[in-house]
C-alpha cells in the first residue's frame, strides 16, 4: 500500500538488521530477567561470587525431573535433617519446632552443612568457583542455630493471631505473603527463591517494612515517630542501618531495631544483644537530634540501662520483680511520638502500675511507669536520707490519702502554700520528672535531652538537693520561691536551712499507715542524721507538732523542747 | 514486514546453531534406544517397541505396537501449589513406562515374556511422585493459574540440534493433545534431540537449564 503511494522507501537493510536485533533482545529478555540474574543462579553464568566453575544448568542446583526428594517441588538436594535450635521467646505462643517443608529444603543450602554442588542427580559434586563447597559465611549462611532468625514452620492460625495480639488474621494473607498448604509460615512466606526483583528475594519490597507489617500490626505504630521520622544518618559513628540500603528512619521502620535473620538480640530479633545498643545506634546524636547515649555514659546518676543484658523480658509482670532497667521499660519504641501533655509522647504505649498497685496498660500518667520499679518491687535501695519514718515504696509515699505528699497523683493536702511559683497553685499536680530529670535538659534551662536518663546530681535530680544551706539553684526552689520560703518562719532563721530542706521535709510524702496529720503534715518526716531526740530513753521526743506548731528537736546545737514556731 | 521476519528467523537460527555448537543431529542408531548390542534383540533396533505384523491393535498412541503393556497403578505427582490436574499416565507416556516403570522386562515383546529388566539408573519405578508430572493439560489457562509458566500457545521453542531442528510454539513442539507427556522432554527416536549419547534423549539443551526454562518462566 505504502509502496503504491510512493510515500516510503524500502527499509534499508542495516535498519532492518538493527530492528531485528532489538526484536530478538526483546523476545529473549524475559528468559533472562528471572532467576538467571539473581544469586540463585549458581551456574557458571550466575552474577554472584558463589557460582559453579563450569556447570551451565541453573535449575539443577535445586531441581531435577526425576528421582527427586522431597518429590514436591522436585527437589534435587539431600535433606539436611539437622538438629536445629528453633526460635524461642518468653512470649512465644507459636512454639516453632524443627523446620519442615519449604523451610527445610531452603536450609539444604542455607544452614551451611551441605555442599552447594551436592545434588541428587549427579554422581559427583558440582565444582564451585574459588573452592567454595558449603555456603560461605555471611548473611546467607544461617547455620543450624535458628534462634536468631524469624521463626518458621509454625502454624499461623487465627487463634494464634488473637492470643498473641498485634498479628494479622492469617485469612487476610491473600497477597504475595502466603502460608504453605498446611497453614504454616515458611521461608517462602517472605522469600521467593526465583524472583529477586525486590532484593533479598523478598516477595514484596520492605520499604517502610511493608513486608513485616503484612503480619505484624503493632499497636500505636501509625502515629509513632519511628514510623514517621524522615531523619537520616549524619555519617558519623556506626551505620545505624547496616543490613538495609534504606536511608531514613521511616524507610527502615522495623529494621531500625530488628532484623529477621542473624539478630544480635535473639528474643525479639533485635539488631544488638545489648538492648540499649539498639537505641544508641540512632540516639547518639547521629540520627536523632539529641544524644541520649551520652546521658548514660557521662553522668554519675543514671538509670543504668547498660548494667544488665537479657534480664528485661517481654513477659515480665507490670510490677518488676527483678529490678533492672532497659530503655524499653519506660519507652515503647512502636509508640513513641512527639505528643506533649499529661503523658509525654515519649512514654506512650507503656505499661504502668496505678495508685492501687495494679497494672495499667497503657500508662496514662508518668508516675505509673516509675511505680513499676520504684514502688512495690523488692530490692529497693535504702532511702538516701535516714528518716524517722522509713518508706521506700513511692506508691505509698504519694498516695492522696496520706497526711502529706507532693502532688503527683493528685493535688496536695495543704490549701496554703504561699511559696508556690505561678502558674503552680495548691490545685496543681506535678510529675516525677519535674524533679528527677536531666541536669542539662530543658527543665533546667539547658539544651540537652529531656527525661531522667542521667544527671550530674545524685538521685537523678534535675537540680542540686542541698545537704547544706540551699542555694538559689536548689531543686526545691524550682517551684517554691526562695524569697517567700526564707521570709516565713521557721525558715527565716538561717539555722533552720543549715542542713537543707531535707532535714525536716520528706520530699515524696509520708504514707497514711505510718504518718499522722499532727506530726506529718507539710511533708514533715525528720532526718535522723540531722536531728537528735530531745531527752533520752522512754522520754525521748523527736517530732514537730504541725497542729500545735511546736518543735521537739535537738538540732544545730540547740534542744528546742517544745518551742513554738 | 516479510523481509524483517526472514531476517529475524535467520538470525535466530544462526544464534541457535552457534549455541548448539558442532553437535550433529542424531538418529536412533547409536542412541540409548539402539538395542542392537543386546543379545535379546537379535541385532534389531525397533523390535522392542514395534513390529511389522501381529501388533497390539489396542494401542492408539503409537503405530504397530509390539511391547507388553504395564498394568501398574502409579503414584502420581502432587504438590500443594500444583494447579494442573494429574491423572494416571496414558498416551505415549504409558508406552514409555512399559519399560521404564521396571515392572515389565525390556525384552517382553511380540507376546514373549522376557527377563531383562531396565537398568536401575533408567528405572523410574511406579512412584511418579518423584518425577516431573506428566499427563496433564498445559494450556493458556494453566499458565495463567500457575503464574510462572509460559503460555504454550505463544511461547516458541526450538527442538533438536545441528541440521535437525524445528521451531514452533511449546504447544506444537512439546505437547501432545495439549498435554505434557514424557515425549515433551524426550524424543524416543532421537530425531530432534541435543544429540550426544548420555543426554537422556532430551529435545532441548539442558545447558543453562534451557529445557526447564522453555516452559517455566523463572
Amino acid at each position: 500500500m505504502k509502496h503504491r503511494l510512493g510515500l516510503t522507501r524500502r527499509p534499508r537493510p542495516r535498519l532492518v538488521l538493527l530492528a531485528a536485533l532489538a526484536a530478538i533482545l526483546l523476545t529473549v529478555t524475559p528468559l533472562f530477567a528471572g532467576i538467571a540474574t539473581t544469586k540463585h543462579n549458581l551456574s557458571v553464568s550466575g552474577p554472584g561470587t558463589t557460582k559453579a566453575v563450569a556447570e551451565t544448568q541453573t535449575c539443577v542446583f535445586c531441581h531435577a525431573p526425576h528421582n527427586t526428594s522431597p518429590a514436591a517441588p522436585l527437589w534435587n538436594r539431600s535433606n539436611p535433617g539437622g538438629n536445629y535450635t528453633p526460635y524461642s521467646s518468653s512470649t512465644s505462643l507459636s512454639h516453632p519446632g524443627q523446620p519442615t517443608g519449604a523451610s527445610l529444603i531452603c536450609l539444604s543450602c542455607h544452614d551451611g552443612t551441605i555442599a552447594l554442588g551436592d545434588v541428587l542427580s549427579r554422581g559427583s559434586r558440582i565444582g564451585m568457583a574459588a573452592g567454595v563447597t558449603t555456603m560461605p559465611a555471611g548473611n546467607s549462611n544461617l547455620g543450624t542455630d535458628l534462634s536468631n532468625d524469624h521463626p518458621v514452620s509454625f502454624a499461623y492460625t487465627s487463634n494464634l493471631a488473637t492470643a498473641r495480639g498485634e498479628l494479622a488474621n492469617p485469612a487476610t494473607l491473600t497477597g504475595r505473603v502466603k502460608l504453605d498448604a498446611s497453614g504454616q509460615l515458611q521461608c517462602t512466606s517472605c522469600h521467593d527463591p526465583h524472583d529477586d526483583s525486590n532484593g533479598k528475594f523478598l516477595v514484596v519490597p520492605n520499604q517502610a517494612s511493608a513486608l513485616c507489617q503484612t503480619c505484624h500490626l503493632k499497636n500505636y505504630w501509625g502515629a509513632s515517630d519511628h514510623k514517621l521520622s524522615a531523619k537520616t544518618w549524619n555519617g558519623a559513628g556506626t551505620n545505624p542501618w547496616p543490613h538495609t540500603n534504606l536511608t531514613t528512619v521511616a524507610a527502615n521502620a522495623c529494621e531500625n531495631c530488628h532484623r529477621p535473620h542473624l539478630a544480635g538480640g535473639k528474643e525479639g530479633l533485635q539488631n544488638y544483644a545489648a538492648e540499649e545498643n539498639n537505641c544508641y545506634t540512632c540516639h547518639n546524636g547521629n540520627v536523632a537530634a539529641k544524644n541520649i547515649q551520652s546521658e548514660f555514659t557521662s553522668k554519675i546518676s543514671i538509670h543504668p540501662v547498660a548494667t544488665n543484658t537479657g534480664v528485661h523480658s517481654l513477659a515480665e509482670s507490670a510490677v518488676v520483680q527483678t529490678r533492672h532497667v532497659e530503655c524499653a521499660d519506660c519507652h515503647n519504641p512502636h509508640a513513641v511520638n512527639a505528643a506533649t501533655g499529661t503523658l509525654s509522647g515519649s512514654l506512650a504505649g507503656v505499661r504502668g502500675v496505678n495508685s492501687g498497685g495494679n497494672e495499667v496498660k497503657p500508662a496514662t500518667f508518668e508516675y505509673q511507669i516509675c511505680f513499676r520499679c520504684h514502688a512495690d518491687s523488692s530490692g529497693q535501695p535504702a532511702p538516701r536520707t535516714a528518716r524517722k519514718i522509713v518508706q521506700s515504696n513511692t506508691r505509698l509515699e504519694f498516695a492522696t490519702t496520706n497526711p502529706s505528699f507532693h502532688p503527683i497523683e493528685g493535688p496536695g493536702k495543704s490549701t496554703k502554700v504561699p511559696s508556690l511559683i505561678a502558674p503552680l497553685t495548691t490545685a496543681s499536680t506535678i510529675k516525677c520528672s519535674d524533679c528527677h530529670n536531666n541536669n542539662a535538659g530543658p527543665g533546667a534551662g539547658g539544651t540537652g535531652p529531656a527525661g531522667p536518663h542521667g544527671s550530674t546530681n545524685p538521685a537523678l535530680l534535675e537540680r542540686p538537693y542541698a545537704t547544706g544551706a540551699p542555694t538559689a539553684g536548689d531543686i526545691c526552689y524550682k517551684c517554691h520561691s526562695q524569697s517567700v520560703v526564707t521570709r516565713e518562719p521557721p525558715h527565716n532563721r538561717t539555722e533552720h536551712l543549715r542542713y537543707g530542706c531535707k532535714a525536716c521535709h520528706d520530699p515524696h510524702g509520708i504514707s497514711s499507715t505510718q504518718g499522722t496529720a499532727q506530726y506529718n503534715s507539710r511533708l514533715i518526716n525528720l532526718s535522723t542524721t540531722d536531728n537528735k531526740p530531745v531527752g533520752t530513753g522512754a522520754a525521748a521526743k523527736l517530732y514537730v507538732d504541725t497542729v500545735a506548731r511546736t518543735c521537739y528537736l535537738n538540732c544545730h546545737g540547740e534542744s528546742h523542747s517544745g518551742r513554738s514556731y | 514486514m516479510k523481509s524483517l521476519k526472514r531476517v529475524v528467523g535467520w538470525l535466530l537460527r544462526s544464534l541457535l546453531m552457534l549455541a548448539m555448537g558442532p553437535t550433529l543431529a542424531a538418529t536412533i542408531t547409536g542412541s540409548a534406544h539402539d538395542f542392537t548390542a543386546s543379545a535379546w534383540s537379535g541385532g534389531r533396533i525397533c523390535v522392542a517397541c514395534h513390529a511389522p505384523h501381529k501388533t497390539d491393535t489396542t494401542i492408539a498412541d503409537a503405530p504397530l505396537w509390539n511391547h507388553t503393556s504395564s498394568a501398574a497403578t502409579y503414584t502420581l505427582y502432587s504438590s500443594p501449589t500444583l494447579k494442573a490436574t494429574i491423572s494416571q499416565p496414558g498416551g505415549g507416556s504409558k508406552l514409555c513406562l512399559s519399560c521404564h516403570d521396571g515392572t515389565i522386562a525390556v525384552n517382553s515383546f511380540g507376546g514373549v515374556t522376557g527377563t531383562t529388566m531396565i537398568s536401575p539408573a533408567n528405572n523410574i519405578g511406579t512412584n511418579l511422585k518423584a518425577s516431573h508430572p506428566i499427563g496433564f493439560t498445559y494450556d493458556t489457562a494453566l499458565a495463567t493459574a500457575n503464574g510462572s509458566l509460559f503460555d504454550p500457545a505463544s511461547k516458541t521453542v526450538t527442538i533438536g540440534s545441528g541440521t535437525q531442528t524445528k521451531t514452533g510454539t511449546v504447544n506444537a513442539m512439546l505437547l501432545y493433545g495439549n498435554k505434557m507427556e514424557c515425549g515433551s522432554c524426550h524424543d524416543v527416536h532421537n530425531t530432534f534431540t541435543v544429540g550426544a549419547l548420555g543426554t537422556g534423549l532430551v529435545k532441548v539443551d539442558p545447558a543453562g537449564s534451557k529445557i526447564c526454562l522453555s516452559c517455566h518462566n523463572k
